[in-house]
């Protein structure tokens, strides 16, 4: 967890970390590209995977989260939830040194994100290096003690 | 004293600026040849996305297309023949037709066609993937957006341009022959004849190189005008009316300069 | 590892469509460099053929040089030689250079209309073929080239149309001989001096008219007397009546009258066959001289006139002739 105070902060934190694989809602999902495909681009693009196999890396990836069937939506139709999934897949599936989730308040603003982000982030567990959270202070309450 | 000054430094700036837009656009283009020609540009999902752009662009439109130039062809071809005959003049009705069909009038009609429908298209997406950022989330995720979405549109414009240029110019010739031999094959000989006239070395090279350029132009004026969008979304449509006009001319401009290449 | 379900792409079979597309391109483009390049003669053997002309304006790479219409060649290269001469290189495919001997002719056209033509003729095919590398003279004709030469045939024509109107041209001299014969014509005895030859000839034929005339006016008194005779008969007959038993021996008289009267008719008809014999003679010689029939026209009404003017009389006498008289009847 990193605790900002302001936005300035946050913006600092993330130039200090160039390496990071970042989720947030600057940074949206290719608009004319299916979940799958947005999240099979990566490997595809990056090893030069045909694209039947990087699907299917990137169909396990979403089998584990459960959210298999928001993988032929594109992003208009997604809710938050999947849209989140898609966005954190995408950044999982390449691997980075860390990931970095930027102020996940508004990419869930409709579930109790904490819980979520930690069970999801179990689940994923070997599947990424390392995770950090960027999130203001005043949210912390939410995070339950561990 | 001042205003002048001004004046003087706003028209300086307004060219400058111009200048600069030219550049850049050189600079895409010139970077875009460069990728087309670099093999780890190939990787399976931009070859993915030259397959799709050439679908687009020349496939789903090929039927209507061919049709329309076919028809065109066809009624130029048969005023010049019917207009040299009346002049007494038809020894050189084929070839005045071929020059004016084959090597002028299709190579834009095909260019102006995939400028208004697959140009427009372009300059519109990219216009609003740079609004919306989808550019920089792409570079996020480890995707160079210029080798993933732009060079392999300029590649698969460009090949969709000729491939039409070429496929309705040959269907052309043939309506030439058709429409001042009739179907029979007995003047083939004649024909290859006229063929042989026109299409020059220079001529050849000309038609190619013009056919490049515009399938060059088609999709890298585009691209570059929707990248110079300001990321607001209000500019989308400004974005892409520059983009459009800045190709209308820029085609103009290749169309006359092989005129006079060819005939200067 | 879980595999993603196997969808309906969204284009279907996008790269079988697009490789028929490429493939389709490109198999066309190979195939129309390889039609331009034969088209061109790429893959034709051919031979040189150098033209020498002292003018090549309107020669252009590419024209072609044809023979009976058909382009048997194709113009390669043009250069200048030492002297200033042009020399026009010609490729003729092999297959095609038999109909170029060693007698070949080749010409350069300039018509108002167009452009220049290289045509070349073979007037002996039997003649050995015209070798490769060979080098021939290039005859210019030029449409407005012929004009000046035109110009100076028409004033050749005109100054012998000159000559002949002249003065002392053999034309003229030609007409005074007409002019010397029609003026035979206008002489004394017209037409008939000038076609039979002179001026005895004519006479004897209007002698001839004459004394048919001199017969006719006999005869006018014959038939004048005849009236009287007539006259005094009828006073003889209704005065003092009794005379008609020797009108029977009268008629006979009168008969043997007429019949003489009918031999000096004869006689004249002799006369006029003369004339007409002498008139078909004329006619035939004088066939185109329509000049000459008027006279001819004039003689046959008269002698018309005289026969008729016989006919009239014997109808007069034969209808006054109801009477049996004695009629002292003399002819002259």
């Amino acid at each position: 967890m990193i605790w900002l105070n302001d936005s300035a902060e946050r913006e600092a934190m993330i130039e200090s970390l160039p390496a990071a694989a970042l989720v947030s809602v600057e940074l949206p999902l290719r608009a004319n590209l299916s979940v799958l495909e947005n999240i099979a681009i990566v490997p595809q693009y990056r090893q030069n995977l045909p694209f039947e196999v990087a699907a299917d890396q990137a169909w396990a990836l979403l089998a584990r989260l459960n959210q298999t069937d928001c993988a032929f939506k594109r992003d208009p139709s997604l809710n938050c939830v999947e849209r989140f999934v898609a966005k954190l897949l995408r950044a999982v599936i390449l691997r980075p040194p860390i990931i970095l989730i930027d102020r996940p308040a508004i990419l869930l603003p409709d579930v109790c994100y904490p819980p979520f982000l930690a069970s999801a982030l179990q689940v994923l567990e070997g599947e990424y290096e390392d995770c950090r959270i960027l999130d203001y202070v005043w949210n912390a309450p939410l995070y339950a003690p561990r | 004293m001042h205003t002048a000054l001004e004046f003087l430094t706003r028209i300086g700036g307004g060219a400058l600026g111009w200048l600069k837009a030219w550049g850049r656009l050189l600079t895409f283009g010139a970077r875009a040849l460069v990728e087309t020609f670099t093999p780890a540009v190939y990787n399976s999902a931009t070859r993915s996305v030259v397959l799709k752009q050439i679908y687009f662009t020349a496939w789903q439109i090929l039927p209507g297309f061919l049709l329309f130039a076919a028809l065109l062809s066809y009624v130029v071809i048969q005023i010049v023949v019917t207009t040299a005959r009346d002049f007494g003049l038809s020894e050189f009705a084929l070839e005045v037709s071929v020059r004016v069909v084959v090597l002028e009038t299709l190579p834009l009609l095909t260019v102006l066609f995939v400028a208004l429908r697959s140009g427009a298209a372009i300059n519109t997406e990219v216009a609003l993937m740079n609004i919306n950022n989808e550019i920089r989330a792409l570079e996020d995720v480890g995707v160079d957006p210029m080798r993933f979405e732009f060079t392999p549109r300029v590649i698969g414009g460009a090949i969709s341009v000729f491939a039409l240029t070429l496929l309705s110019c040959i269907l052309a010739l043939i309506l030439a022959y058709i429409a001042v031999y009739g179907v029979q094959s007995w003047n083939v000989g004649d024909f290859s004849r006229v063929i042989a006239k026109v299409f020059t070395p220079v001529a050849f090279l000309t038609l190619s190189v013009k056919s490049l350029l515009f399938g060059l132009a088609v999709t890298v004026i585009p691209i570059r005008a929707g990248l110079e969008a300001p990321r607001m979304l209000f500019f989308a449509p400004i974005a892409v009316l520059r983009g459009m006009v800045r190709l209308f001319f820029v085609i103009m401009f290749i169309e006359v300069a092989s005129l006079a290449l060819i005939y200067m | 590892m879980e595999r993603a379900p196997v969808r309906a792409p969204l284009i279907k079979n996008l790269e079988l469509k697009v490789g028929l597309l490429l493939a389709t391109t490109g198999v066309l483009a190979l195939a129309f460099i390889a039609y331009v390049l034969y088209a061109r003669g790429a893959f034709q053997p051919t031979q040189d053929l150098i033209l020498l002309a002292d003018n090549a304006e309107g020669v252009s790479i590419g024209m072609p040089l044809t023979f009976s219409g058909f382009p048997i060649g194709q113009v390669k290269r043009l250069d200048l030689t030492a002297d200033g001469k042009v020399r026009i290189h010609i490729a003729v495919p092999e297959r095609d250079a038999r109909w170029l001997r060693t007698s070949s002719r080749f010409t350069l056209e300039k018509g108002l209309v167009g452009g220049a033509r290289i045509r070349a003729f073979s007037a002996e095919m039997s003649d050995p073929p015209l070798p490769d590398g060979a080098q021939r003279e290039l005859i210019t004709g030029d449409a407005s080239e012929d004009i000046p030469v035109i110009m100076a045939r028409v004033k050749a024509i005109l100054a012998n149309v000159e000559a002949m109107t002249a003065a002392d041209s053999s034309i003229n001299r030609a007409l005074a001989h007409v002019d010397t014969v029609t003026g035979r014509m206008a002489g004394d005895y017209g037409v008939l001096e000038g076609v039979l030859g002179g001026p005895d000839k004519a006479r004897k034929v209007v002698e001839a008219l004459d004394r048919a005339n001199t017969l006719l006016a006999s005869l006018n008194g014959v038939s004048l007397r005849v009236d009287q005779t007539l006259a005094r008969a009828d006073q003889r007959v209704f005065g003092s009546g009794g005379v008609m038993d020797q009108t029977d021996r009268a008629l006979a008289q009168v008969n043997a009258i007429l019949s003489e009267v009918r031999e000096s008719l004869k006689k004249a008809d002799a006369i006029l066959l003369a004339a007409q014999g002498a008139a078909d003679n004329v006619h035939a010689i004088t066939a185109d001289v329509k000049g000459a029939t008027t006279d001819l026209a004039i003689l046959r009404v008269e002698v018309d006139d005289s026969i008729r003017k016989v006919n009239h009389l014997i109808n007069e006498i034969n209808r006054k002739w109801p009477f049996r008289r004695d009629v002292e009847l003399k002819l002259p």
